[in-house]
């Protein structure tokens, strides 16, 4: 509970104004989170026509500019508010940040590189490596003049086998995030990180193979 | 992003590009990569077995700027290098030669990761190996 400072009524703590005065409450980070502010439980499965309602009632309520003649606390208040809002709003849209926060929150964030490569599968690494020498001798070809077709049907070959490997990441993701939903199992979480530290690379060769097709 | 002359140096003129082979019982390999940006790099020493020194290093790194510099200079580094001595490298080192700013930090971890998992696929190799000279003496069935 904290205190109104206006009336002196108690508020929740997740509450954004005061419930007996209506003031807006001032913006205790530590003491939220994402889910919380969004008046949402910590799961994964977020409906996005739904955060996208509440964004807009909650920005509509946090305006600034009905703050404007307000006492200076209340238009901090509503300046916090309103950009926590947005980080917010940006971190839970995309299924991936969202993953990440909820790791972090629960404090199962991958504790620095040093951890993060050692739990990656080595078979990965190998198979990005490979890709990758594969991508650079693509490269090659065509800078010495080879057809086009050639390097192409190359690439399009590479890239099936990664193709294929995102697709089954997002399902992984998908069933992992069902999972947690229904039982939030701390284990859960874990297999949840290693999806996530597996995902840039896979993204990254993707996006290296899309560059050279696109040009 | 204004990389350091000696990150431009590295990048533009590697030391010590290429591979070793994997199946030379006297190399040791390190492949590790960095899940923030997905770049790997590959590490590789070739260790005499006799004095126990590092006579060749090389490398090959998918990624970054910092990332191949920091890789490239340690080959350089590792070169004459005891395979404890090596072990000693630590990243801060490389960030320090290269002035590499703190979002590049990673990348040098990457190569202490990398020289530290390339000893440690040596020492295995040697563990399992046992003493390569007289298996070589061994008659071909
Ligand atoms: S940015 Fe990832 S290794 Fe440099």
């Amino acid at each position: 509970m904290q205190a109104c400072r206006a009336c002196g009524a108690g508020a929740s703590l997740d509450a954004h104004f005061c419930p007996q005065c209506r003031t807006i409450l001032p913006l205790v980070r530590r003491q939220t989170d994402y889910f919380t502010f969004f008046g949402l439980p910590r799961k994964l499965r977020i409906d996005a026509v739904d955060l996208e309602q509440r964004l807009r009632t909650l920005s509509r309520q946090f305006h600034p500019d009905y703050f404007y003649n307000a006492a200076t606390a209340e238009r901090r208040a509503s300046l916090e508010r309103s950009s926590y809002l947005n980080d917010a709003y940006r971190t839970l849209k995309s299924p991936v940040a969202r993953v990440e926060y909820l790791l972090s929150l629960e404090g199962r964030a991958a504790n620095g590189p040093e951890e993060a490569s050692k739990q990656v599968p080595p078979a990965l690494l190998e198979e990005v490596f490979a890709l990758n020498e594969e991508l650079d001798e693509v490269r090659e070809m065509r800078a010495s003049g080879a057809p086009a077709e050639e390097w192409r049907s190359r690439l399009e070959r590479a890239r099936q086998p990664i193709d294929a490997k995102r697709e089954e990441h997002e399902q992984q993701l998908q069933e992992l995030s069902a999972r947690w939903d229904e039982r939030g199992e701390s284990d859960v979480l874990d297999a949840l990180r290693d999806r996530v530290l597996e995902r840039n690379y896979i993204n990254n060769l993707l996006a290296g193979i899309e560059r050279e097709l696109s040009q | 992003m204004a990389y350091s002359n000696k990150v431009i140096d590295h990048y533009e003129n590697p030391r010590n590009v290429g591979s070793l082979s994997k199946e030379d019982p006297n190399v040791g390999t390190g492949l590790v990569g960095a899940p923030e940006c997905g770049d790997v790099m590959k590490l590789q020493v070739k260790v005499n077995p006799a004095t126990g020194v590092i006579d060749d290093a090389k490398f090959k790194t998918f990624g970054c700027g910092s990332a191949i510099a920091s890789s490239s200079l340690a080959t350089e580094w590792l070169k004459g290098k005891t395979v404890d001595e090596a072990l000693a490298i630590k990243n801060t080192d490389i960030v320090s030669e290269l002035s590499l700013p703190p979002v590049k930090i990673h990348c040098s971890v990457l190569a202490e990761d990398a020289i530290k998992a390339a000893i440690s696929d040596y020492k295995k190799k040697q563990a399992a190996t046992g003493k390569p000279a007289e298996k070589a003496a061994q008659p071909t069935a």
